[in-house]
């Protein structure tokens, strides 16, 4: 047995979702990571998992969907699917990232690529989350596909490497590690919470950008407890500290500073530009319709969900490394969403806070972005220059 | 042979879709297949697509993860049923369904407890599939998919390309018409179940190295090709490749002692050598030189797995008997030689309503046991004995 896949894989169960002993264990993985998923269930089972569910997606299977099957297909939300999502309510779910063909769809009619979301179950995904009712985890899976993806060839060992080092393996206690990397996190998310800035303003190449912030919306870090309060780090790796800003105030244009692998195509040089919070205008050298796509049929999509900052401490930014995967490339650098916020961390008031039934990242940060907090007077207070964290 | 791989698998897959499951515009589909038969199973949701379905649900298991289950997990995980797998279940009525078969590490389980592994059943769920099954709503078919686990399991190496040949072979992919290839030859089996039926035997004798059996006979219980009709009509085969004439037999009546005469693949073990005795219908006596505890786990467990669903005649005219190979695998070996179940009988055995006394067990395993020594006779209400099969060959004129 593959011993740094068991710790890998013993982390991501007891220190990202952190199973509760009695709970039933939600696995989506796609079919190309059954190696991780099957560690996965091990470790879950070991840490006491009443049950192991395991639903494997393919993207081969999707693409054969869009492509040949009928309009209907593309939004459908099949009912033991829906039933399979409630059921992870009080449930720990854990996710696998690292897409073994990102540009897999990359020859379809982009506007239906963008049209297939079955939008009843992200419909409930999204409302565990606003519950904060499930325990859950997204780590990364290394395959041939991905490799090959990132360094042009399929070494496995090399991206397994990157990605031990980002989730601290090398660390003599990793769970240990964990805990003193999470609160500097939330240290950084509580300075910037005693500021109570009203919006945040990016400037960069391409890039001027306002974004309003909720006054009772928090920075967090990516740390949080459940509704009945378990404890769980969701994305691991984590370097972010995030708010979701008032989606009703959004003005300028920013643009993304990595290509994004989305849906199964790549987006590569998007740039969006804002009026009154709205997206009026998607360019992108690559996958634009897609984008447009989920704009003109997904409610506020168009609009911001999440606006994040990352510095250059970040384990995955120091790699160095594209990872062509939101989950590493988000922790590498500042990143934004479009579509759904988090309104569990509104306080009770989730008025302002984007409820659309997606939510999609990118990233926008890199040496020249410079990103200020604006106060309510209009001062403006300097948060990160050439990547570095400027409060105290 | 100027056909490519690729080529090849779509050819196969859409004879599994069009003729197995005979997937009508407008049905949903449900695949189902291992994480290893990934090739097969994105062939299979194209081809279906293709036919006009108006969705395809793909549903992946992983033996693995199953291993997991029994080997760390909870004493009430291994019968559990959760809610979504009951709900993919009822969802299949009035749906086409396709599955794939060829295990790519039989032996997985072989050191998990055998008592343990024999329980591991989702009975909630194989409850929903059976009264399906009884009332004939799915059209479905199983399909074989090769992996390099399989290949090596049946060729002492992973030479994928000569088991897809023996495979390509048994589903007469090198028939100019592939469909009307099949048409025939499942004609010619429904001729030859026809002629057993006109004797109207009682009961089957079976009689070889290890074996005397007799088996008695339903009435009702017709002897037919793996050709079914689902209750609205939709013609499917339920099996491909499919070399047998079936029936499900009179559970209260078998006599005497059977010895299988290939190893059985069940559960993640091997099982070789297995032997049963019957008394009354009911096994009474299990042995085997590997795997007796799985065999066992279910006749302890399992209401009415001691007692026979199905008698299957084979003979050497089968194109998987033809390729002299044991594949490990029950789709195949099956129709490579005659078999026996135990547990579930078949209800499309009947026309209509199956007999209420067909074996209403909750699981079904098929077993070989048919051989060049093997003599099968048909005992007639009288008494009289009729030669079904000697040294392999059909002895009745169709």
């Amino acid at each position: 047995m593959d011993e740094r896949l068991e710790r890998y894989a013993e982390l991501a169960v007891r220190v990202g979702a952190n199973v509760q002993p009695g709970q039933e264990v939600f696995l989506f993985p796609a079919v190309e990571h059954h190696e991780l998923a099957r560690a996965l269930a091990r470790q879950a089972y070991r840490a006491g998992a009443a049950y192991v569910h395991v639903l494997y997606n393919d993207g081969h299977t999707r693409r054969a969907m869009i492509e040949l099957g009928p309009d209907e297909a593309l939004t459908y939300s099949p009912e033991w699917l829906k039933t399979f999502v409630t059921s992870i309510t009080g449930n720990a779910l854990l996710a696998t990232t690292g897409d073994p063909e990102p540009e897999l769809l990359a020859d379809l009619d982009g506007e239906r690529v963008g049209r297939a979301v079955p939008q009843e179950l992200v419909q409930i995904r999204i409302q565990q989350m606003t519950e904060n009712t499930v325990n859950w985890c997204g780590v990364g899976a290394p395959s041939e596909g991905w490799a090959q993806q990132i360094f042009g060839e399929p070494d496995v060992e090399r991206l397994w490497e990157l990605v031990a080092f980002c989730m601290r393996l090398d660390e003599p206690d990793p769970p240990a590690a964990w805990r003193a990397h999470v609160a500097s996190l939330v240290e950084r998310a509580e300075s910037l919470n005693e500021l109570q800035a009203d919006a945040l303003r990016y400037r960069g190449p391409g890039t001027d950008l306002t974004v309003g912030l909720l006054p009772n919306v928090q920075w967090v870090s990516g740390a949080s407890d459940t509704a009945s309060g378990i404890h769980y780090v969701a994305n691991m790796p984590t370097e972010e500290i995030f708010t979701s800003p008032d989606a009703r105030r959004t003005e300028g244009t920013i643009r993304s500073s990595l290509p994004l692998p989305l849906a199964g195509q790549m987006v590569r040089g998007l740039e969006l530009t804002f009026e009154g919070g709205r997206a009026v205008l998607v360019e992108a050298e690559s996958g634009a319709d897609l984008v447009r796509s989920h704009f003109a049929t997904i409610e506020n999509a168009d609009r911001l969900g999440e606006v994040a900052l990352v510095t250059k401490e970040s384990r995955v930014g120091q790699t160095g490394t594209v990872f062509y995967d939101p989950l590493f490339d988000e922790n590498a650098t500042c990143h934004i969403a479009y579509g759904a916020g988090f309104p569990f961390l509104a306080d009770g008031d989730p008025e302002g806070v984007n409820g659309a039934n997606m939510h999609v990242d990118f990233m926008v940060g890199g040496p020249e972005l410079e990103v200020d907090a604006v106060l309510a007077d209009g001062t403006e207070v300097p948060l990160i220059r050439h990547e570095e964290w400027q409060l105290a | 042979m100027s056909v490519n791989g690729e080529e090849r698998l779509e050819r196969y897959a859409e004879l599994a879709v069009r003729v197995g499951a005979n997937v009508q515009p407008g049905q949903e589909v449900f695949v189902h297949g291992l994480v290893e038969h990934a090739g097969l199973v994105r062939a299979l949701t194209r081809q279906s697509y293709r036919a006009g379905a108006s969705y395809v649900h793909v549903m992946y298991s992983d033996q693995h993860i199953r291993r997991a289950m029994i080997e760390l997990g909870p004493d009430e995980a291994l019968t559990y049923t959760p809610a979504w797998l009951k709900s993919t279940a009822e969802t299949t009525e009035g749906n086409a369904q396709l599955g794939t078969t060829g295990n790519p590490e039989p032996e997985l389980l072989a050191d998990l407890d055998g008592e343990r592994v024999g329980r591991a059943i989702p009975h909630e769920s194989v409850e929903i599939y059976r009264e399906l099954h009884r009332k004939s709503s799915i059209n479905w078919s199983a399909v074989g998919a090769v992996t390099e686990g399989w290949a090596r399991q049946v060729l002492g190496e992973p030479d994928v390309e000569q088991l897809w040949e023996k495979i390509a072979f048994c589903m007469r992919l090198d028939e100019p018409d592939r469909v009307a290839a099949w048409r025939e030859h499942l004609d010619r089996l429904d001729a030859r179940a026809a002629a057993l039926m006109g004797l109207r035997p009682d009961a089957i004798r079976y009689r070889g190295p290890g074996t005397d059996l007799t088996v008695g006979l339903l009435p009702t219980a017709r002897w037919g090709s793996a050709r079914f009709r689902t209750a609205s009509g939709i013609e499917y085969v339920a099996n491909m490749p499919t070399e047998e004439i079936f029936t499900t037999p009179d559970p209260t009546r078998a006599e005497g002692t059977i010895r299988a005469s290939m190893p059985l693949s069940l559960g993640g073990q091997l099982i070789r050598g297995l032997e049963f005795a019957f008394e009354d219908g009911r096994i009474v006596h299990v042995d085997a030189e590997t795997g007796a505890d799985v065999v066992r786990g279910h006749q302890a467990n399992i209401e009415n797995a001691d007692r026979l669903g199905e008698l299957a005649l084979v003979t050497k005219e089968s194109r998987v008997g033809q390729t002299g190979t044991l594949f490990y695998n029950t789709l195949f070996d099956e129709n490579a030689t005659c078999h026996i179940a135990y547990g579930f009988g078949v209800p499309n055995a009947f026309e209509g309503e199956p007999d209420e006394r067909m074996n209403a067990s909750r699981i079904h395993v098929d077993f070989m046991v048919g051989g060049p020594e093997l003599e099968v006779d048909a005992i007639l209400a009288d008494g009289t004995e009729v030669p079904l099969i000697r040294e392999e060959a059909w002895q009745l004129d169709s």
